[in-house]
């Protein structure tokens, strides 16, 4: 049997905690402005109150009660575009559960642009108008797109960035969910 | 030796693991050192600007081939001195990529030169200018992008002096007298 040395392996240990606490402080210097996207998880999402596609306003906190996916795209974003469709789906199928897809639209596109694009990829979930400060409180949106999941008290419970499988999406809403939300929706 | 490489693996993941960090660290594009041109006063000249996206990164061309994509353009802030005439783009590539196998979208990867066409007026004094503009791209990688930046850029322009214009000497007549 090899005898570990207990001095060394403290100092290993000792010396991964260093790493571990200097990489976590270059990663949030880097972060330029707002919280990093990590200090949200468990948090209460930042409210905003944003114009949608038909002219009328959306507060995220008057959908409290529900699971929400909060996406964050620009319509000159492809890797966006291919998560829609799913979303398209995935409001459908969930939506009866008590979960709500918000889009915010973060690019400097017309209204008129961002409108035709959201009609051609059959969008069924409101589309709200991104303003750069929404942007920061979500900790400046940097890459997109940029993916929430909200409980349905409005904590983020998790968040995605980049193009993720539509798998990933499923195992984030049923968790935003909660137990037995497919059962509550049958009675 | 074992313990040792284990080590290293270890610091090197938790390293990784803190960093946390997504998307580019780093601009996505670099102008590379635009030479120094020689330009004659009154006489146009291209200048080659050579830029550089960083790998796993590709830009829309300046011509990408949807209205919704942002083009490469740059921008040349006009001068009194010189004239700043066309910029020339070069054709992007046509590929595709994993977000979205079917389509072919118009880019620019790795090294690729525009051409700046600058024009001093005959009356500019001789000597060393600098030429600032910012040059506007939106970037991607296979699974995100990223929103549009301007990257400022400068280049030098030397005017030398043109040759003096020959004087046109008068027909002499032998029957002419003053």
């Amino acid at each position: 049997m090899v005898k570990r040395n207990p001095l060394i392996l403290f100092f290993v240990g000792a010396l991964v905690a260093v790493m571990l606490f200097a990489g976590i402080r270059t990663a949030r210097n880097n972060r330029a402005n707002g919280p990093a996207n990590g200090q949200l998880m468990g948090a209460t999402a930042p409210d905003f109150d944003l114009e949608a596609l038909d002219g009328k306003s959306l507060k995220l906190s008057s959908l409290r009660g529900k699971a929400v996916l909060l996406n964050f795209w620009a319509t000159y974003c492809g890797p966006c575009k291919v998560e829609m469709p799913w979303f398209v789906e995935l409001q459908k199928e969930y939506g009866p559960q008590g979960f709500q897809i918000v889009g915010v639209a973060m690019d400097d596109a017309s209204t008129e642009d961002i409108a035709k694009f959201a009609k051609e990829m059959g969008v069924n979930y409101p589309i709200l108008l991104g303003k750069e400060a929404v942007g920061l409180s979500y900790g400046g949106v940097n890459v997109l797109p940029t993916t929430f999941f909200l409980d349905r008290n409005g904590k983020v419970i998790a968040r995605e960035f980049g193009l993720q499988s539509r798998s990933v999406f499923v195992d984030h809403i049923k968790e935003a969910l909660g137990p037995g939300s497919s059962e509550r929706a049958q009675k | 030796m074992k313990k040792y490489l284990m080590c290293a693996f270890l610091l090197l993941s938790a390293w990784a693991f803190a960093q946390e960090e997504f998307g580019p660290k780093g601009p996505v594009v670099t102008l590379s050192d635009a030479p120094v041109i020689t330009v004659t006063q009154g006489k146009a000249v291209p200048v080659p600007l050579t830029f550089n996206v960083a790998g796993g990164y590709h830009i829309n061309s300046n011509h990408p081939n949807s209205d919704y994509l942002i083009p490469t353009a740059l921008k040349v802030e006009a001068t009194t001195d010189i004239v700043i005439g066309k910029t020339t783009y070069p054709d992007g590539k046509n590929m595709s990529f994993a977000f979205a196998p079917d389509e072919k979208l118009n880019v620019y990867t790795g090294d690729f030169k525009v051409d700046v066409l600058v024009r001093p007026l005959r009356s500019v004094q001789p000597g060393k200018y600098v030429v600032r503009g910012t040059l506007k791209y939106q970037a991607c990688d296979n699974k995100a992008c990223y929103p549009p930046k301007n990257l400022p850029i400068s280049f030098d322009v030397k005017i030398a002096k043109a040759k003096p214009a020959p004087v046109a000497n008068p027909a002499q007549s032998p029957h002419a007298h003053n």
